[in-house]
């Protein structure tokens, strides 16, 4: 009996895919920062111990572990200063839509202490990009921008509403102003 | 009252691409009994199993372990699941340890393993959406953040690669294998993750490795030399905050720094005799060298250059071939253990390099924020 | 057995709920920060954590890192996570106590069921090459379980039908309790099945939820709480996975779990067991050898609240509570996972 013909091998294989859905409410923190992307602000909470301001807002200071709320909501700009960055070569994969080298940047919005991870660079080669530059949102048309994306995991979903980052022109930010900021 | 622990038996599968050839549980069953046999033991004589792997999607089988209670011999015994994302192999290995430290129990199996071709591991990582960055997406900014910073030339990177694939040469159960590899060869592959090459990332492979640890008294009756686990030491952070240091993330420092004290070692570069370092991408081998202050700032990529971390170097840095040539994620932590405690036992056998009488095992995780590490020495 | 006295001083749970507002971190945030604030410590006390979840309950790879955040993870802890539930976190992190190096220990456990159908992802643990592909979720094999004791004559529809009107009794007390009030036996089996012979009722709720504890050793435990609930024993032991190959109507490993922990059969105040589904209950009164007069699930157990993840920690909360609070002397707290019973944690715990 030969074990090792095509034929035979194929039969070892057996498929089994799996497909499961997860619908979670969005916390009511993330409720009210998709409210107010969906009209063009960004918003976040100031942790009332430590003062630091986290985009979007987890509901909570992770490094002073206390909880925070609406009270603590503050505004930030859309324009901010980039902080680390790769261009990647998308490998393939079951459900991957992206074929061409992206740009996975993040940006230090003014007035927020974390940065928002995962953006698009525009206005410059990819050959050009460098951290310390000065990027302004991109925000799509009201009419188009998308929100499903968003999850309590927190795993991005800005791209539909903010298409990109493009930079300003104006001078680089001095590495002072965001060296604490390399994620 | 603690007891000392030991490592009496070793076992590593064959990694590949895809082991179509075994099931989950044969894959396990192949590691686990050529740790037992180096051990010469027999499954009956363990007490308990520890068991280790990355996440589950990567297989598809919710809490595995479950249904591999049988193939690892665990039934009737205690089994306990770790999962610390890439360092669970290592934290595997220590949890397993602490069983017999504490004197809970004398003989025990821990196992890692990851058999990604069953699934799919890139799909797996990106959460099942498009778009994913894969691990390199995620550490390469802040091996570019280490280039900038320390200066180092693009080709210590390629160095790194060409010295893990020549020596994983060596290595009977190493995934890739490339003994002609150059510098050449690294710097012509595409980029896959600015500025990470594709050489100089790791590949994606299915095996297991089994480590049967025991106490003074089960060490005395092995006719085998034992590795003694001098030092072991877990470390965790938060993988994003302002003002944290991806880099040189701190606990990463404080890890090793309480392993060197364990250890009563003071001169890491000088006191150990190698070390098995968690290597994915070839520039990390550089920034744990400084991250674990084993070398200076700005030194860990002199040690590099100067060939200081070749086999016949003086401080050789996985002579296994490391995780750059083998990568069964949640195997590879617990790898990095198993080769040093070789080296320390003399039983690695073309890799193994003379003389070693003290050597580190280091194994980290998720955004550089998990951290396993342990010191072995051979009395 | 190694005799170091380690204690339970202090913990927190969240209510068991359905569709919670919070994320899994935000449940933890609260709960972990209530366990420290009981215990009477600070954070950085803690010499030793472990963390219990799912990322297939979670619904995504490496879930469990951001729960660090709850954790006070900075500056860097010494940590651990295992994937199973925080009952097996406890497990490891009273065994790191034992090496006698640090003095504290938190472990905790956590789950949203609500986001999935918890049906469709538990099938997901069954054997991948000749049980998944069955198709058989946990409530069906649960069902299967229910007529092979009904079939060996050791229970009835009525017994699984008591044991679930005593839980939601008990649970009138519990204000983490999710289902709760009194309820007529004979109104419960008037119900239709939903799996024959398991009705509504004979299954858990699906819950979100988190939970914690701290532990404490020798002169700090005393130190910190005036009446600790000290662990006496603890073990955990597991059987074949194939369902055909075990007898289905008992638990050897619960038994044999409980042998471990140093439970000798003798009289017990309390049990916190985690029985699933009711049937679960009257197997584990068996297998654990409980004697007459032990209450069983004076909170309501899992059929009252079932936050995956968490709720075999809740069961050690339950039963170290009533110690701590001085109703109980002796308690047993018991944890489980995977299919039918296949793997089986006992706590044993006792007052002064």
């Amino acid at each position: 009996m030969s074990t090792d013909s095509p034929a035979r091998k194929e039969e070892m294989v057996m498929e089994h895919l799996v497909s499961l859905t997860y619908r979670e409410r969005l916390t009511p923190n993330l409720n009210r920062f998709v409210d107010r992307i969906l009209e063009g602000e960004l918003i976040g909470h100031r942790c009332p111990s430590c003062s630091r301001v986290y985009v979007p807002p987890k509901g909570y200071c992770p490094l002073c572990v206390v909880t925070t709320s609406a009270e603590d909501e503050v505004k930030v700009s859309d324009r901010g200063i980039l902080t680390g960055f790769t261009i990647i070569t998308p490998v393939a994969y079951y459900g991957q839509q992206a074929t061409d080298p992206f740009v996975y940047a993040s940006v230090l919005l003014d007035g927020a202490s974390t940065p928002v991870g995962g953006q698009d660079i525009t206005g410059v080669a990819h050959g050009r990009i460098h951290t310390g530059m000065r990027v302004r949102a991109v925000w799509r048309p009201p009419a188009e921008r998308r929100v499903e994306g968003i999850t309590n995991r927190g795993w991005g979903g800005l791209d539909a509403v903010i298409e990109s980052f493009e930079v300003t022109g104006e001078p680089d930010a001095s590495p002072e102003d965001y060296k604490e900021h390399l994620f | 009252m603690t007891e000392r622990c030991a490592v009496i038996g070793i076992g590593q599968t064959h990694f590949k691409k895809r082991r179509d050839d075994v099931s989950m549980p044969g894959l396990l069953r192949e590691a686990i009994d050529r740790a037992l046999e180096d051990a010469e033991l027999s499954i009956g004589d363990i007490d308990a199993v520890v068991i280790g792997k990355a996440p589950d999607a990567f297989e598809g089988v919710v809490m595995p372990e479950i249904f591999l209670a049988d193939a690892v011999g665990a039934t009737g015994k205690p089994l306990l699941r770790v999962h610390t994302a890439g360092s669970v192999g290592g934290s595997t290995f220590i949890v397993g340890a602490h069983h017999v430290i504490t004197g809970i129990h004398d003989r025990v199996l821990a196992v890692s393993w990851e058999k990604q071709s069953e699934g799919n591991a890139q799909w797996g990582l990106a959460g099942g959406r498009s778009g994913g960055i894969g691990a390199g997406g995620a550490f390469a900014p802040w091996i570019r953040a280490y280039i900038e910073e320390s200066g180092a030339p693009e080709y210590i990177g390629w160095m790194v690669a060409v010295k893990d694939r020549r020596n994983a040469a060596k290595n009977t159960y190493a995934h890739l294998k490339m003994p002609d590899i150059t510098l050449e060869t690294v710097k012509e592959s595409p980029m896959l993750w600015d500025p990470l090459r594709f050489h100089e990332s790791c590949p994606s492979s299915d095996g297991a490795c089994a480590v049967v640890l025991t106490n003074q008294a089960g060490a005395r009756r092995s006719s085998k030399p034992a590795a003694w686990i001098d030092a072991l030491s877990v470390r965790s952070e938060l993988g994003q905050f302002p003002g944290r240091n991806p880099v040189r993330p701190q606990a990463g420092v404080e890890c090793a720094h309480d392993v060197y004290r364990q250890a009563g070692i003071t001169d890491p570069r000088r006191e150990i005799d190698m070390a098995e370092l968690y290597v994915p991408f070839s520039w990390y081998e550089p920034m744990w060298l400084e991250g674990h202050d084993i070398a200076g700032p700005g030194e860990g990529w002199k040690m590099v250059d100067s060939g200081e971390t070749d086999i016949g170097g003086a401080f050789p840095v996985n002579p296994s071939g490391g995780v750059l040539s083998t990568n069964a994620i949640g195997a590879s932590g617990m790898v990095r253990f198993a080769e040093a405690a070789m080296q320390i036992r003399g039983t690695a056998g073309e890799h193994q390099i003379d003389g070693v009488r003290t050597s580190l095992a280091q194994a980290y995780g998720g955004a550089a924020q998990y951290f396993a590490m342990g010191i072995f020495r051979s009395s | 057995m190694p005799a170091r006295d380690i204690a339970i001083i202090g913990y927190a749970q969240t209510p068991s709920q359905r569709d919670a507002i919070q994320s899994e971190v935000q449940l933890l945030v609260g709960t972990i920060t209530d366990a420290v604030t009981m215990a009477g410590i600070e954070r950085r006390e803690i010499g030793f954590t472990c963390a219990g979840s799912c990322d297939y309950l979670t619904g995504g790879p490496f879930a469990f890192v951001s729960n660090l955040e709850a954790a006070g993870s900075w500056p860097p802890i010494s940590e651990s996570h295992v994937e199973a539930d925080g009952a097996f976190a406890l497990y490891e992190a009273w065994m790191r106590l034992q090496e006698g190096d640090i003095d504290i220990a938190l472990a905790f456990g956590s789950g949203k069921s609500s986001p999935s159908n918890p049906a469709e992802v538990w099938a997901q643990q069954l054997d991948p090459y000749y049980l998944a592909p069955l198709g058989a979720d946990p409530v069906s094999l649960a069902a299967i379980q229910a007529r092979a004791l009904l079939d060996a004559g050791r229970a009835t529809e009525r017994d699984f039908a008591e044991v679930v009107a005593r839980s939601r009794a008990q649970a009138a007390s519990n204000p983490n309790a999710q289902l709760s009030g009194a309820v007529d036996v004979d109104a419960l089996l008037a119900a239709p099945y939903h799996t024959a012979p398991l009705r509504r009722h004979d299954l858990p709720p699906i819950s979100d939820g988190a939970a914690a504890v701290i532990m404490a050793r020798g002169d700090k435990a005393r130190e910190l709480c005036s009446r600790p609930a000290w662990i006496r024993g603890m073990d955990h032991r597991i059987d074949p996975h194939q369902p055909g190959v075990r007898d289905i109507t008992t638990a050897r490993s619960a038994t044999t779990a409980a042998k471990k922990a140093g439970y000798d059969g003798g009289p017990l105040d309390v049990a916190e067991v985690c029985a699933t589904f009711s049937p679960q209950e009257i197997i584990l009164r068996e297998a654990l050898g409980l004697p007459e007069g032990t209450q069983i699930n004076p909170s309501g157990g899992p059929l009252a609240g079932n936050p995956v993840m968490a709720v075999g920690l809740v069961r050690v909360i339950e039963a170290a509570a009533r110690i701590i609070g001085g109703s109980a002397d002796r308690a047993l707290a018991h944890a489980t996972a995977g299919p039918l019973l296949q793997q089986n944690l006992v706590c044993l715990m006792e007052g002064e």
